[in-house]
């Protein structure tokens, strides 16, 4: 598939992205997070294509996930609509206060203390101590 | 062609199940019926177990003294349960004992009570303490068995359950499975263990050795109602035996602000905590530029006893905002390739119809092996994304994104105007 962005136009093997998308759609849905950390290496590193492009366009496929598996979540019962109210505003407040941070922290730091942080959760998860 | 033989062969095991059905209740009728005599014979029925407890309303948890007076030289077990009703399932994929099958059968309850406890005497806490070293292993049933609390286990035997064939097409196409004949009582009795094992994992949660006996037959336990429990009236009933049994006492959990109850997941928590964790894992998930559903939900089942599927199910709608915010900010500036976007989205549209139908099918202990594994992928893409060489190009692409932004915005400013 040809993809044209900004006067560029781009390669892309669909096939693997589809495929790509698909399985890691499965994950996250099945485990409820987002999947866009997943999704940019995929694109960017699978597909060949420069973060400008990804940015936004992984952001509306991942969109698509997001809206069927919370659909589907819900049609199974495993919506709390409670526990939903009390994260909702804090999720939502979190995005305005964040860039005030982000201004004032290196990403690079932002990403060592994450690296650092994951480590010890999975670990943890895996019952390594 | 193969519709047909299905369809024979559903009746044909159907008619089996009947005939078993009504054969094993022809059975059991017998004995039971004969030892009732028998012991009628030899000794005189006995009496029912008084009790009293010494509070009637608690305030999220205390303790609750329970006294009372049975039969000398008998066993007293105490049940309590809650009222509030939660959801448990359990999928069974363990290979049958007999023929090796794995039968892949889901079963589902919404009937469960969200409390649910055996107290029995103090002197049997050796077989608890052989249940918790088996770790996640123990048997419910079992456990009930070697302290003799088989008999009493009453309060979740007949929830009704709901049982699903599942299979390797139905759960590509989304659907729990074709729904499966009620079980006779002997069948939901044996499940409905399983499922309180699902529901309340440990062994401690569901026993505790606080029954005080004396020789004369009066006894005494201290039970501890922990906090964040369900609101709402619990009952209490001493037994000896199946049918012997006291009167039932009642009390009444209440909770006030800030602890609130979580209908679906069963338990009750303060609210703040939750809010706190979101707060701080939203904003270090725009930080490090990854939502923080992937912080967020291994923390949620660590830390409150909540319900993998409802942690999932939850936290999956929080972003839908953000994204959709995103998305609308990227839009304005052109940024997003609705070609790309759609057909990948179309893609993933498909993996999230199925993926959530398989998170109800695992236990919260493979949510969390499976998590674990999935976030140290995750740490490598980061550390990756703090190299040398990632650092350089992204600085590129990142200069190279700014003057494109700039472009685009520079672009809607004049169509705006």
């Amino acid at each position: 598939m040809i993809v044209e962005f900004w006067g560029q136009e781009f390669k892309v093997n669909i096939i693997l992205g589809c495929i790509g998308g698909f399985l890691i759609a499965i994950v996250s849905s099945m485990f409820g997070f987002g999947g866009g950390p997943f999704m940019v290496p995929l694109m960017t590193v699978g597909l060949g294509l420069p973060m400008y492009v990804v940015v936004g366009s992984s952001l509306l496929a991942i969109f698509f996930n997001t809206l069927m598996g919370t659909a589907r979540h819900f049609q199974f019962g495993n919506f709390d609509l409670v526990f939903f109210l009390i994260m909702f505003p804090a999720a939502i407040l979190g995005g305005f206060i964040a860039p005030q941070i982000a201004k004032r922290v290196s990403p690079l730091t932002v990403k060592r203390v994450a690296v650092a942080g994951l480590l010890i959760l999975a670990l943890n998860l895996l019952g390594v101590y | 062609m193969k519709r047909p033989s299905i369809l024979v062969l559903g009746f044909v095991l159907l008619a089996v199940g009947l005939l078993f059905a009504t054969g094993t209740r022809a059975e059991e009728a017998k004995p039971g019926g004969s030892t009732a005599v028998q012991e009628s014979k030899l000794t005189e029925p006995l009496a029912p177990p008084s009790i009293q407890i010494d509070k009637t309303s608690l305030e999220n948890g205390r303790t609750i003294v329970v006294t009372g007076t049975a039969p000398a030289g008998k066993p007293v077990f105490i049940e309590v349960w809650g009222e509030k009703k939660v959801r448990a399932s359990r999928f069974d994929a363990d290979p049958d004992k007999e023929t090796g099958k794995r039968p892949y059968v889901l079963y589902m309850t919404e009937d469960m009570p969200a409390y649910y406890k055996i107290f029995i005497s103090q002197d049997q806490k050796d077989k608890l303490d052989k249940a918790k070293k088996e770790g996640k292993k123990w048997s419910f049933s079992q456990l009930l068995k070697d302290v003799g609390a088989d008999v009493i286990y009453s309060a979740p035997a007949k929830i009704k359950i709901e049982r699903y064939q599942a299979s390797l097409l139905g759960s590509i196409i989304g659907s729990r499975g074709d729904i499966l004949p009620q079980m006779d009582d002997k069948e939901n009795k044996k499940r409905s263990m399983q499922l309180v094992k699902a529901r309340f994992r440990s062994p401690d949660k569901v026993m505790g050795t606080d029954v005080q006996m004396n020789p004369d037959g009066s006894f005494r336990a201290e039970i501890k109602i922990r906090g964040g429990l369900a609101p709402g009236k619990y009952t209490v009933v001493a037994s000896v035996d199946k049918i012997t049994k006291s009167q039932p006492a009642t009390f009444e959990n209440h909770i006030g602000f800030p602890l609130i109850f979580l209908e679906n997941a069963g338990t009750s928590i303060n609210m703040f905590g939750p809010f706190l964790l979101t707060l701080a894992i939203a904003i270090f998930g725009v930080l490090m530029g990854a939502g923080g559903g992937f912080i967020m939900n291994p923390l949620f089942v660590s830390i409150w006893p909540l319900p993998h599927t409802i942690v999932a199910g939850t936290v999956m709608p929080t972003v839908l905002f953000s994204q959709g915010s995103g998305i609308y900010n990227y839009s304005k500036i052109k940024f997003i390739n609705w070609k790309l976007g759609t057909t990948i989205g179309l893609a993933m549209v498909a993996g999230g119809f199925i993926g959530p139908k398989l998170t109800e099918l695992i236990t919260l202990d493979q949510f969390k092996f499976v998590f674990g594994w999935i976030l140290l992928v995750l740490a490598g893409l980061m550390f990756w994304q703090t190299m040398p060489g990632y650092i350089a190009k992204n600085k590129k692409e990142q200069a190279i994104l700014k003057e494109f932004k700039q472009k685009a915005e520079a672009a809607a400013k004049q169509k705006g105007n």
